[in-house]
């Protein structure tokens, strides 16, 4: 009775679970198989027909949308490596020095995180346009800094803090100094957690939508913006928006599957130590 | 080697006082050890020195030069850390060898290979250097971190706690090897410990450290039998002393004890000039004294001189026993053999003996004077010329 | 006495730090410093301009003090647009805390192969671009390509509105919201039941309390902490939530979804009227703040009584 119980609840768990990932995973298979299929075929039918590339040609090949890669590649990675010059040291010295305003200042680096995007925007598009780098990939870079420094910031910072201050005492009575202990000492150990936040704040750079929305648009367009164009062309060309969907959706994908051990903790700002 | 000097050294973190104006003075291939217990301050001395931080107020000389602003990696000092501060991407190989390979001590990797292989053996290790620290116990972790301090010739090793997170068997080897090593170099070494018996053993003396202040500095048998208060001798000798409670009478030219918890118990105390004209300067009626648990005498049937008392508890410390004793409010302990029938609360019979007391006050808890105080005197002048 | 005093100058001068070490950690925050200063500019100019008649349209603008802000609290489209921002945020975060959390229960229960490739697989979602999901999504609820339509008619439903009717345009996109942002909620949920010390729960096991009681009294204390921080990150980008709906319908049909993003994009952008957009969103920002205030608060008391919890 018990165990038949126990089968029972298992059996239910797992239908469960199905169903959730139905949910969850279905939409994407969904937006492959129309990728594949020929504007012939996409009214006439639905998981039977005979594949074909020649919506990823359209894309790849006969749009603009490899420009717009390179732009999202460019800005965010651009957005990244400024974050990782900058937001490393300042990691470190929020985690090991005891400063005045120290904490004031870490705070104030989160709180740009739940900042409205919207309230940012709207002044800097006129500051901008004042100093001539609207529509630039430096503005862009600049102001998706608002996404990857407190990111970065506060992930580092605790990975800073697992280290043991004993460490550093150890190599200094050594005979290192600061430049040698933070380069030999520090960084191959905070490595692994660096690389990880490091991706997952170009995952977010990547997927930013508002800011590039009205900071850049004719000269600097990253796909999140390129994207709404295929949506609002009303030709329909629903096998070519799947195809971009999946460019869009594919180096993020690709790089979580790479940081999965150290993706709770990027995601939760270094709160939760997954 | 180098003779250390810390003048009225005061450190703060906030706003808690670590170290409250610390002197010492520490001679050129001294084996120093400071004892005291857990957050007194002994690894901030250890720091203070090690140039690691710097204090608030006073210097720290080494050979009667300030090194207040000279930084860690310029003092020449070898460190071994109590939570081992190994490099955990290194294996234990390269740990051992990263002093030698800094700018400062640099050596070449033939004379490295060497010199940690040697180190090495010592420490009976050979086998652990292609291992990363990840991969050690605790007290194999120790013995890399002694290992990484001893590879160089420093002018001071500072060692906290280096055998704590050893076995037993090790421990005492170990212990042994270590004296030899100081004997050998003859390298001032400043050794930071809570184990009593490591800190009688090794140090040529002994400086008790406690909030933040040092209470005494002697040799290992000054501190032992003169502490310089109650505090000092709860601290040296386990199972801990006897603090016995009482008043102290004169009539002629003797002296008399009553017991505060026992009060039909009185005793004569033994004669001793030196002790009775301290007592006659002193002039206290309330005084405490200390017993070490070896010079309480018990038996379990009457006995002249002896006292009726209850046994509160009958433990093992390994080769030995504790009896607790208890009367009145007073628990007294003592040294038994091992194996003994003894029942809780049945009755013994105990005696003091008098003539190895150790006289305090009752409300300063400072030490006022002993039996034999001379000859405790000429002992530890005679360690320390 | 003079001799003395210079004495202990010199002694104090040795117990303060060269200039050089002093300065460290500040010049090693500087760089990052300035980039977010940078970056805070907007927020004061924001205020200023939400003070101003500013309009792209035209060269010159001057101060009109709190004319904006009154004429704006006094509309029915901002207390509208508020209306939908809370009821947007509302749902999406209830939905997505309470399914995350079930999804990592029963993942942490199963602990078979199956849920060891979806601990992996259900990740997908949360990478993709909100952009991206919604246009993923209207490749399912598209009435001529759509699968959903298909399926619905099976059940003899044709031409399901989905975002294209008032009635159910909140409801898709809250459920693109969920599908994007569940596997949040789930990954913390899950880390915390993972590090759950075993301990309490072997004690718990010994006393015999049920499956019921130890998860109300065990469970979800230890939780609590990692709750908050779910509950912190997806309340803060819901009630903000821009991109989502703008893919969608652009806050339409009608202003069905206009929230107070939205509503300030369209004042600013399509209209123009710049220091007339900035009050939407600045008592957006103030709500926020106070709203995160408040959990973070509360965060750190659950963090409290979870140790304790432990021991």
């Amino acid at each position: 009775m018990n165990t038949a119980s126990k089968r029972l609840g298992r059996i239910v768990q797992n239908g469960l679970l199905i169903i959730y990932a139905i949910f969850a995973l279905f939409p994407l298979v969904w937006m492959l198989i129309l990728s594949i299929k020929s504007d012939a075929e996409m009214y006439t039918t639905t998981f039977v027909f005979s594949p074909t590339l020649e919506n990823y040609k359209a894309v790849l090949l006969e749009s603009d949308y490899l420009q717009y890669m390179l732009d999202s590649l460019i800005v965010a990675g651009g957005a990244v490596i400024v974050s990782v010059v900058a937001g490393v040291p300042a990691a470190y010295a929020l985690a090991r020095y005891n400063f005045k305003k120290k904490e004031d200042i870490a705070f104030q680096i989160l709180s740009f995180k739940f900042a409205p995007e919207i309230l940012v925007v709207l002044p800097l598009f006129m500051i901008y346009q004042m100093l001539g780098i609207y529509d630039s990939y430096f503005g862009l870079i600049w102001v998706y800094q608002l996404i990857s420094m407190p990111l970065l910031i506060w992930v580092v910072r605790g990975y800073f803090e697992d280290i043991s201050v004993e460490i550093e005492y150890a190599a200094q009575v050594d005979g290192y100094n600061w430049y040698q202990i933070f380069f030999k000492n520090l960084i191959p150990l905070i490595k692994p957690g660096l690389v990880s936040a490091a991706l997952l704040a170009f995952i977010f750079a990547w997927n930013c939508f508002t800011f590039p929305l009205m900071l850049g648009g004719t000269n600097v367009q990253p796909i999140t913006v390129a994207i709404t164009k295929f949506l609002g062309t009303d030709s329909a060309h629903y096998g070519q928006l799947a195809v971009a969907a999946t460019i869009s959706a594919l180096p993020a994908i690709i790089f979580a599957l790479c940081i999965q051990k150290h993706l709770v903790r990027g995601l939760s700002f270094g709160a939760v130590k997954g | 080697m180098a003779r250390i000097q810390l003048e009225n050294v005061t450190k703060r973190f906030g706003k808690v006082t670590a170290l409250d104006g610390i002197s010492l003075d520490i001679k050129d291939k001294e084996f120093f050890v400071l004892f005291g217990p857990a957050g007194a301050g002994k690894t901030t001395i250890l720091n203070c020195i090690a140039g690691i931080q710097l204090p608030e107020e006073g210097v720290v000389k080494f050979d009667g030069e300030v090194v207040n602003l000279v930084d860690a990696a310029h003092r020449d000092t070898a460190m071994v850390f109590e939570n081992y501060a190994l490099y955990p991407q290194m294996t234990v190989y390269d740990n051992m060898a990263s002093p030698l390979r800094s700018k400062l001590y640099k050596k070449d990797e033939e004379y490295i290979k060497n010199k940690v292989q040697e180190v090495a053996e010592m420490m009976k290790m050979e086998n652990l250097l292609e291992r990363l620290p990840s991969q050690l116990s605790n007290g194999q972790k120790q013995r890399v971190a002694m290992g990484r301090a001893l590879v160089r010739s420093p002018r001071v090793y500072l060692m906290d706690e280096p055998l704590a997170h050893l076995d037993a068997k090790l421990r005492n080897s170990m212990r042994t090897e270590l004296k030899a090593i100081q004997a050998n170099f003859g390298t001032t070494s400043i050794y930071v410990t809570h184990d009593f018996m490591e800190a009688m053993s090794l140090g040529d003396r002994i400086a008790i450290v406690n909030k933040g202040k040092i209470v005494q500095i002697g040799t290992s048998d000054e501190i032992y039998y003169m502490p310089c208060n109650e505090f000092v001798a709860q601290l040296m000798g386990d199972p801990e002393i006897n603090i016995v409670g009482g008043k102290l009478k004169k009539e002629g030219s003797g002296y008399f004890f009553t017991l505060n918890d026992v009060a039909e118990r009185t005793y004569q105390l033994p004669e001793d000039q030196d002790l009775f004209r301290a007592l006659d300067e002193a002039g206290l009626e309330d005084i405490e004294l200390g017993i070490r648990p070896q010079n309480v005498k018990y038996s379990f049937e009457p006995k002249d001189d002896y006292t009726k008392c209850t046994v509160y508890s009958y433990e093992s410390i390994g080769n030995k026993s504790v009896i607790v004793a208890e009367i009145g409010n007073l628990q007294l302990r003592m040294i038994a053999p091992n194996g003994l029938t003894v029942k809780i609360d049945q009755d013994i019979y105990v005696k003091l003996e008098l003539d190895h007391a150790i006289f305090f006050n009752l409300e300063t808890k400072e030490y006022v004077s002993r039996y034999n105080e001379a000859a405790v005197k000429a002992l530890a002048a005679e360690q320390e010329g | 006495m003079k001799e003395q005093k210079k004495n202990s100058a010199a002694v104090s001068e040795l117990n303060v730090l060269p200039f050089k070490t002093r300065a460290l950690p500040y010049f090693i925050v500087a760089p990052a410093l300035i980039i977010t200063i940078g970056i805070m500019i907007p927020f004061i100019m924001a205020i200023y301009y939400s003070l101003t008649n500013y309009s792209f349209r035209m060269p010159t603008y001057s101060f009109v003090g709190l004319k904006n802000w009154i004429e704006i609290l006094s509309s029915s489209e901002f207390w509208k647009a508020v209306w939908v921002t809370l009821r947007y945020a509302f749902f999406s975060t209830v939905i997505e805390m309470g399914l995350g959390m079930g999804i990592a229960i029963l993942l942490n229960n199963l602990n078979n192969k199956f849920s060891k490739i979806m601990r992996v697989a259900l990740i997908f979602p949360l990478m993709v671009a909100p952009v991206t999901a919604t246009i993923v999504w209207q490749l399912m609820l598209n009435n001529s390509v759509g699968i959903l339509e298909k399926f619905l008619n099976i059940f003899g439903v044709y031409n399901f509105p989905w975002a294209a009717s008032p009635s159910t345009a909140m409801m898709t996109a809250v459920m693109i919201d969920v599908w994007v942002n569940t596997s949040f909620c789930m990954l913390l949920v899950l880390a915390g039941l993972q590090s759950l010390p075993k301990s309490p729960f072997e004690s718990a096991k010994i006393d015999g309390g049920s499956v019921l009681f130890n998860f109300w009294n065990l469970t979800l204390p230890m939780l609590k902490p990692s709750l908050y921080i779910a509950l912190l990150f997806r309340l803060m980008a819901a009630l903000q939530e821009y991109a989502i709906i703008f893919a969608l319908t652009k806050g339409g049909p009608g202003d069905t979804l206009m929230n107070l993003s939205l509503t300030a994009y369209q004042n600013g952008f399509q209209f123009q009227k710049f220091g007339y957009a900035l009050p939407y969103i600045l008592v957006l920002w103030v709500f926020i703040n106070i709203v995160a205030k408040q959990i973070v608060k509360r965060q750190r008391a659950a963090q409290r009584q979870a140790s304790g919890l432990e021991e």
